[in-house]
């Protein structure tokens, strides 16, 4: 299921509201809890189980197998060999799980490739969410094992962590100590129920109305073909998916903080205006902030981080990016997507940090943009040739217009709403409206968030429209 | 967010200021909170209940389809999904004011400038285009070749080709601005170059109807559909007439409004409903009981080429000969000698009743659903003229012409 369809607004969402402050309402505070997260439990399998039937069994096996060797690592504390080695067991099964399901059918590929024989494996259907939930559980047993966080001894609660719908499809990834305390106790005050909405609203906006719509200008362009678009559709294009990703990525993450708040949660933010960023390294702390911070916590420290020297530390940054580029998808331009940060990184680090220092900040923001935009092509495309068809396009390498008709049609059709889009990723309607919030000023924005949500269900509603067209004839 | 170590990697802990949320002058505005809250959950709650309380419908006027109904509910659809599928397209389907909600969408989309929906182009003064079909040079010889090898084949025949291009060529004025659909008249170039020298007569379409569209304020392509209007269609009779040198029988010809609110194809397709299109019919006058129309596969006949009751469906354009058919036939009392073939797409359906005059005998064979050998229809009749009378984009999507020419 998908917060951004009707059967999630209007199906879903109400009757967990309902059953959760209705039916999970208890007087003593303990029972309102186990009772609150049993519902919110059940409800979170469902959400998971509509789209995936079969793959439920998955994440079962996944919540009984971890619970119980969380609570062994625990256990085992006075025996730190045992409780390194169920650590190591946990963390074998959980990324075989995930190894299997993500990546078996490009390993099969390259390995086929590679010994000059045909690839007969037939990949299977990626289970929606594991690349999220798989990193939450190895947190769980990272932290447990680290003794951050203590083993949770109660399965509901921790099936919770594990399947909890706001955040299950697409993050952010909820590390278990910062949360350990909210599953046993949270409380919901009316503000935090109306700043959920407020959340809610938009991010379900980012999603409908602003990534919807840029992506259907993009597609529009990439079908037309890249090759022999002009150089100004070309970036055009790029711009679009460059919103697209951003309104997307962040839309759903603040749909999840909403929906967290309206249940009681607080959720780390994932976004912090990435297109803000005036280099490379301070972009990757605005972009999917729970990712790098995984990242950061699971693999780079645990490798030496940067206190064991130069050389290792590049050599460390270069393991982390091509992970990081692996984690978003099984193929080898998100590698090189992920080497081509890491690398940047490292410049930015070493040898560029002086020059950096000197350069004016517009310089430095244009070249950031500039840069995060081609790496964008590099995420997008299918292919690696793919990829340097469209770089070509950009700089006019293989002799394209710089301008043409198609490019002005679409420059009329969507400078306004692209404009739009910019201003929002660059916050300025939230700078705008930071400032001292009266109650005429809450009562504005409160409507303005609720005809945005209308608005959503409209073009929402409106997505489906499918008239049988008699004609053709 | 964890605060374990302070290694440099990309972090610098900072606290994020929050646009959503604002710490400041919360007390006040609780009233305002919990009211916003309630008009959430009642939203929700509402169009759920709205959602169970309104009876369902099976069908929608407006898409001109079955919508769905509540799927059935068994272990296996679940197991396999598409018992949520299913649901989901119900719930859709039969969502409150569906209609409405779609056409505020259409408003709300050209409020920020957008001139295209669902494919359709959203011209001037009401006007909506659809992208004319490409060229491709394969399809252009495939279909003249056949047209070649057919007046080869019956070299006594008087064969004509008339091809139409669409609105967005003759009313190039009304397109969105900057938008330039592929040039038709190009298109048509090729194919007239394609046929020369075969001895097919040449009916130069887009020219007449581009001066006629120039010189007078009729409307020759509907708005809303992807036909042109019957105003349109005697633009190009005219210029048949004179080109079969037939004018020597010139009859008077009378044009009466039939329905005004066509919302035709495009609006369909688009969801753009604010105009609607004028359909008129163009009979030669007192020419009623002249000729007897025979629908061959559907074995009916009757004494008139207008269907009336098709002015009550979505598709009005069906008042013309009541839709397209494999082969029909009409006997006229035309004193006349001569007869004719029309092989044709429904473009030709609103033109046929002014040739009634002209010949004894018409059949008109739609190559789309004809089965029957056009060899022997043309061995079975003693036919003077052949015309080909086309729109552009149905000649060039379409293979059955060419096949149904090679028998």
């Amino acid at each position: 299921m998908v917060f951004s369809s009707a059967v999630f607004l209007f199906v879903f969402l109400p009757l967990t509201l309902l059953f959760y402050y209705l039916l999970g309402s208890r007087r003593n505070s303990d029972k309102d809890m186990a009772a609150k997260n049993l519902i919110l439990c059940i409800a979170s399998l469902i959400f998971y189980a509509w789209g995936e039937p079969v793959y439920i069994v998955l994440m079962l096996i996944s919540i009984v197998f971890n619970y119980n060797i969380g609570m062994d690592i625990e256990d085992s504390a006075e025996k730190p060999k045992k409780a390194k080695a169920l650590l190591v067991f946990s963390l074998i099964f959980n990324l075989a799980m995930l190894g299997f399901f993500k990546y078996a059918g490009f390993f099969a590929e390259n390995i086929a490739a590679l010994f000059g024989f045909e690839n007969r494996y037939e990949p299977v259907a990626l289970p929606i969410g594991i690349s999220f939930y798989t990193f939450q559980i190895i947190s769980y047993v990272v932290d447990v094992y680290r003794k951050d966080a203590k083993a949770q001894r109660k399965i509901i609660p921790f099936a919770c962590y594990i399947s909890m719908f706001p955040q299950l499809i697409a993050g952010p990834i909820v590390q278990y100590s910062d949360i350990e305390k909210q599953l046993g106790s949270r409380t919901v005050t009316p503000e935090k129920f109306y700043d959920g909405i407020i959340y809610f609203i938009r991010g379900l906006g980012k999603k409908v109305l602003f990534a919807n719509t840029v992506g259907a200008v993009y597609s529009g362009i990439l079908a037309d073909g890249v090759g022999s678009a002009s150089v100004v559709t070309a970036w055009l294009g790029i711009l679009c998916y460059t919103l697209q990703i951003y309104f997307d990525f962040s839309g759903y993450s603040d749909m999840a903080v909403g929906l967290g708040k309206m249940f009681g949660f607080e959720f780390v933010r994932n976004f912090n205006f990435p297109y803000k960023a005036t280099s490379i390294t301070d972009f990757w702390r605005r972009w999917h902030i729970s990712l790098s911070s995984w990242f950061r916590d699971y693999v780079y420290i645990p490798l030496g981080g940067n206190r064991k020297g130069t050389a290792r530390t590049v050599i460390n940054i270069l393991i982390v990016w091509s992970l990081t580029g692996l984690w978003h998808g099984a193929d080898w331009n998100f590698i090189v997507w992920g080497m081509f940060y890491g690398v940047l990184l490292i410049a930015e680090k070493y040898p560029l940090r002086k020059l950096l220092e000197k350069t004016p900040t517009c310089l430095k923001y244009i070249g950031t943009m500039i840069t995060v935009m081609i790496g964008w092509v590099f995420f997008s495309s299918s292919s690696l040739s793919e990829a340097f068809t469209f770089i070509s396009s950009l700089f006019a390498f293989s002799g394209n217009p710089l301008i043409d008709s198609q490019a002005k049609y679409l420059l009329s059709e969507n400078a306004f709403s692209l404009v739009i889009m910019i201003l929002g990723a660059v916050g300025v309607f939230d700078y705008v409206s930071a400032r001292e919030e009266g109650r005429l000023r809450k009562t504005v924005k409160s409507a303005m968030y609720l005809c945005i949500f209308v608005l959503c269900v409209v073009y929402l509603i409106s997505d489906t429209y499918n008239p049988f067209l008699y004609f053709r004839f | 967010m964890n605060s374990r170590n302070n290694d440099d990697y990309i972090y610098q802990y900072e606290h994020i200021d929050d646009g959503a949320e604002s710490a400041r002058g919360k007390r006040k505005g609780t009233v305002i909170a919990g009211i916003t809250a309630l008009i959430f959950c009642l939203i929700i709650f509402g169009v759920s209940l709205l959602h169970l309380l309104v009876p369902d419908q099976s069908f929608s006027e407006n898409e001109n389809r079955v919508l769905s109904l509540m799927p059935k509910f068994s272990l296996s659809a679940v197991a396999d999904g598409s018992f949520m599928e299913d649901f989901e397209t119900y719930l859709t389907d039969q969502f409150p004011f569906r209609d409405s909600l779609i056409s505020l969408k259409t408003y709300a989309d050209r409020l920020l400038g957008k001139s295209k929906e669902n494919g359709v182009y959203i011209g001037k003064d009401g006007f909506l285009f659809d992208s004319p079909t490409v060229y491709h040079e394969g399809q252009g010889k495939s279909i003249t070749d056949a047209i070649r090898t057919f007046q080869e084949k019956n070299s006594r025949l008087n064969v004509t080709v008339a091809i139409a291009p669409n609105s967005s060529y003759i009313y190039s004025d009304k397109l969105p601005a900057y938008w330039q659909p592929d040039d038709q008249r190009d298109y048509l170039r090729k194919i007239y170059i394609l046929l020369k020298g075969s001895g097919v007569n040449w009916i130069d379409a887009s020219k007449v109807l581009a001066e006629k569209a120039k010189s007078s304020d009729q409307l020759l392509y509907y708005k809303t559909d992807h036909h042109w209007t019957t105003a349109g269609a005697y633009t190009v009779f005219e210029s048949i007439l004179e080109q079969w040198k037939m004018t020597t029988y010139t009859k008077d010809y009378a044009f009466y409004t039939v329905a005004d609110d066509f919302r035709g194809t495009m609006a369909s397709a688009s969801g753009v409903n604010d105009v609607g299109d004028r359909v008129e019919i163009c009979v030669p006058k007192d020419s009623e009981g002249t000729y007897v129309v025979e629908f061959e596969s559907k074995g009916e006949k009757t004494s008139s080429l207008f269907f009336s009751d098709r002015l009550k469906n979505k598709n009005k354009y069906e008042v013309f000969l009541g839709g397209n058919y494999d082969k029909v036939n009409i006997t006229t009392v035309s004193p006349s000698k001569n007869s004719l073939l029309i092989i044709k797409d429904s473009y030709a359906n609103c033109m046929i009743p002014m040739l009634t005059p002209y010949f004894n005998k018409i059949v008109v064979i739609d190559p789309r659903y004809l089965t029957d050998s056009l060899d022997s229809i043309i061995k079975e009749n003693s036919f003077t003229h052949v015309l080909f009378l086309y729109n552009l984009n149905t000649l060039l999507e379409d293979s059955s012409l060419a096949e149904c020419l090679a028998g």
